[in-house]
């Protein structure tokens, strides 16, 4: 019990680090935007991470490498930590406006930034941001100070990467248990045998490619600050934006096509990219997910816009397929950008209903494993769907025949075919228990008549694939209180792919003595 | 100047493609990101912008083809 607090402690005491690094970087935006009256909150917000941080690893300098237990109590733990100490800067950037005298150049309060106020939505938005889920606790992100902008995108960027494949490549060293700590952040793919040098090409290639996108968008259109903030929650398939009405608020159609590369750059595997970087350009094809990435994305847009077309939400078949093409690979790449829009077009919460299901089935889906993107994963759904078929053809055959099956490349035997139908079968109905569970209690708090059920899959659909459209629910008077607490919870548990939360939940119940 | 040899943030970012190019459209993207800040939409910026984006795209299709071939 004491080795394994020993080496939890010390593990997390380097994920504070390496946040609070995180935040004190980020006291240059304001210098830069002269929005000097954030920096005391900025500063307090990283120096208790980091004094929490180097407590726990002095104390535990020598612990033990981290088991796969620890690697999971790791990884849960520190998303939850990391998310409550993320929350400071909006708590107290949100409080500073509202006490501090005007006198000290501090701005009038906003009814945005007041909403952060409340402990609860500051958590919240730091659970959204670092998941890459995209829902928020703003109605106006326009109003919010440019310090509050960049930390949300920020979060969503370094979150989409993932917080301990950050720790591993800054702090950890050869040899420390990396491995079990990246595998519990629900990784598994490796670049290189090492996996520091794994996460260290992670960045390189996420680096790269983020000052592509910056100034892909800034390059069709986008003023610099928007490129700059949209272009890393973009690849990061997070999705907050720095403007009222997400992407729609450029109403500009090289903007949203422009978009499309980036998220779906954002929802393929680092090692692809890293293939295709060296120049194996098959690998958009060869690598079954990839190629599904592509086929999948494809067809959604052509099945979404023909709906929406078909049912008359849009006169032209362009429009139609500029907003089906757009919200669709928003949604199955997890990214949760937003252009249907009351103010420009038609809402996405009235959209036909099958359009919204559409919606919903692509934000199940989700990206790539090995991505940045969130849901089931490819790589599952289509190790169900070609276990199921395994399955039922097995019947055709003669019992002496020798059966294998091939994914990815890889030809799998009767044993491993059942170890993987199961591990994705048993994601596939934790998955699905939890989304129910969570329509359910929506269900129970919202005002009756006011939402369609399709607004509330809608909804529980995107807050647990890490997505972040929105049927209009969530908001900071919207969504009640404990819609609000289910919304972390399944935040939480979709970035981490839901094992590392229970387990960790059983070992905190089963210590406290309240599971036996 | 090799990308490993800048301080702090030398030895994560060394790991890439091991490729100077990309190494250097690394490096300079920051730099162009700021020159934008400053100077904001110009010909000049747009040039730039558009030079560097087409120097990656084009670098990939050339190493794809090139060792395709």
């Amino acid at each position: 019990m004491k080795r394994a607090v020993e080496t939890i402690g010390r593990d997390l005491g380097r994920i504070f680090e390496a946040l609070s690094g995180l935040l004190f970087v980020s006291v240059l935006v304001p210098l830069i935007w002269g929005e000097y009256w954030t920096i005391p909150a900025l500063l307090v917000s990283g120096t208790l991470p980091f004094a929490v941080g180097y407590i726990l690893t002095s104390w535990f300098q020598g612990a033990a490498q981290p088991g796969k237990l620890h690697g999971m109590i790791i990884a849960a733990m520190g998303w939850f930590c990391v998310a409550l100490f993320g929350s400071l800067p909006f708590l107290l950037i949100s409080w500073t406006a509202e006490v501090a005298p005007t006198a000290l150049g501090v701005p009038a309060q906003t009814p945005t930034l007041a909403a952060f106020t409340d402990p609860l939505n500051a958590i919240f938005e730091s659970m959204s941001g670092f998941t890459g889920t995209g829902l928020t606790m703003t109605d106006n992100e326009e109003v919010l100070p440019r310090t509050l902008q960049w930390w949300r995108s920020f979060t969503e960027w370094v979150g989409g990467v993932g917080v301990i494949v950050l720790t591993t490549a800054v702090l950890a060293r050869p040899g420390s248990g990396s491995l079990t700590l990246y595998e519990s952040e629900a990784r598994s793919e490796r670049i290189h045998p090492s996996i520091v040098s794994t996460v260290q090409t992670i960045w390189w290639i996420f680096l790269l490619f983020t000052f592509v996108s910056i100034l892909l968008l800034w390059a069709v259109g986008m003023p610099i600050w928007g490129a700059i903030n949209h272009g890393m929650t973009g690849l990061s398939t997070g999705g907050f934006s720095i403007t009222d009405n997400s992407i729609a608020t450029y109403d500009s159609v090289a903007i949203d096509f422009a978009l499309l590369p980036v998220m779906l750059l954002g929802s393929i595997a680092f090692p692809v990219h890293y293939l295709i970087l060296q120049g194996d350009l098959r690998n958009f094809y060869t690598d079954l997910q990839t190629r599904w990435v592509f086929i999948y994305m494809g067809v959604g847009t052509i099945a979404l816009s023909g709906m929406i077309y078909a049912t008359g939400t849009y006169d032209t078949l362009f429009s139609a397929f500029r907003y089906g093409s757009f919200q669709f690979v928003s949604a199955a790449t997890c990214a949760g950008f937003q252009t249907a829009v009351d103010s420009t077009n038609v809402a996405l919460g009235r959209w036909p209903a099958q359009a919204q299901l559409t919606v919903v089935f692509g934000m199940i889906v989700g990206g790539a494993a090995g991505s940045t993107a969130g849901g089931i994963k490819l790589i599952r759904s289509l190790t169900l769907l070609k276990g199921i078929h395994f399955r039922i053809s097995e019947v055709f055959y003669p019992n002496s025949a020798v059966r294998r099956l091939k994914i990815n490349g890889r030809r799998l035997d009767e044993q491993e075919v059942r170890q993987e139908f199961e591990e994705a079968a048993i994601i596939g109905l934790l998955w699905f228990a939890f989304l129910a569970i969570g329509i359910f209690v929506l269900l129970l708090i919202l005002p009756q008549g006011e939402y369609a059920l399709e607004n509330v899959i809608f909804e529980v659909a995107s807050a647990q694939g890490n997505v972040g459209l929105s049927a209009g629910i969530t908001g900071p008077k919207s969504l009640p209180t404990p819609g609000k607490i289910m919304f972390l919870f399944n935040m939480w548990i979709g970035r981490l792919e839901i094992i590392p939360v229970l387990v960790t939940l059983r070992t905190i119940f089963d210590r406290g003595g309240l599971y036996q | 100047m090799r990308i490993g040899d800048l301080p702090y943030v030398g030895d994560p970012l060394e790991g890439g493609a091991e490729d100077q190019v990309f190494d250097s459209l690394l490096l300079l993207g920051p730099i162009i990101i700021v020159l934008i800040a400053v100077i904001g939409r110009s010909t000049l910026t747009t040039i730039v912008a558009v030079a560097y984006l087409s120097s990656f795209v084009g670098y990939v299709l050339y190493r794809g083809l090139h060792r395709d071939s």
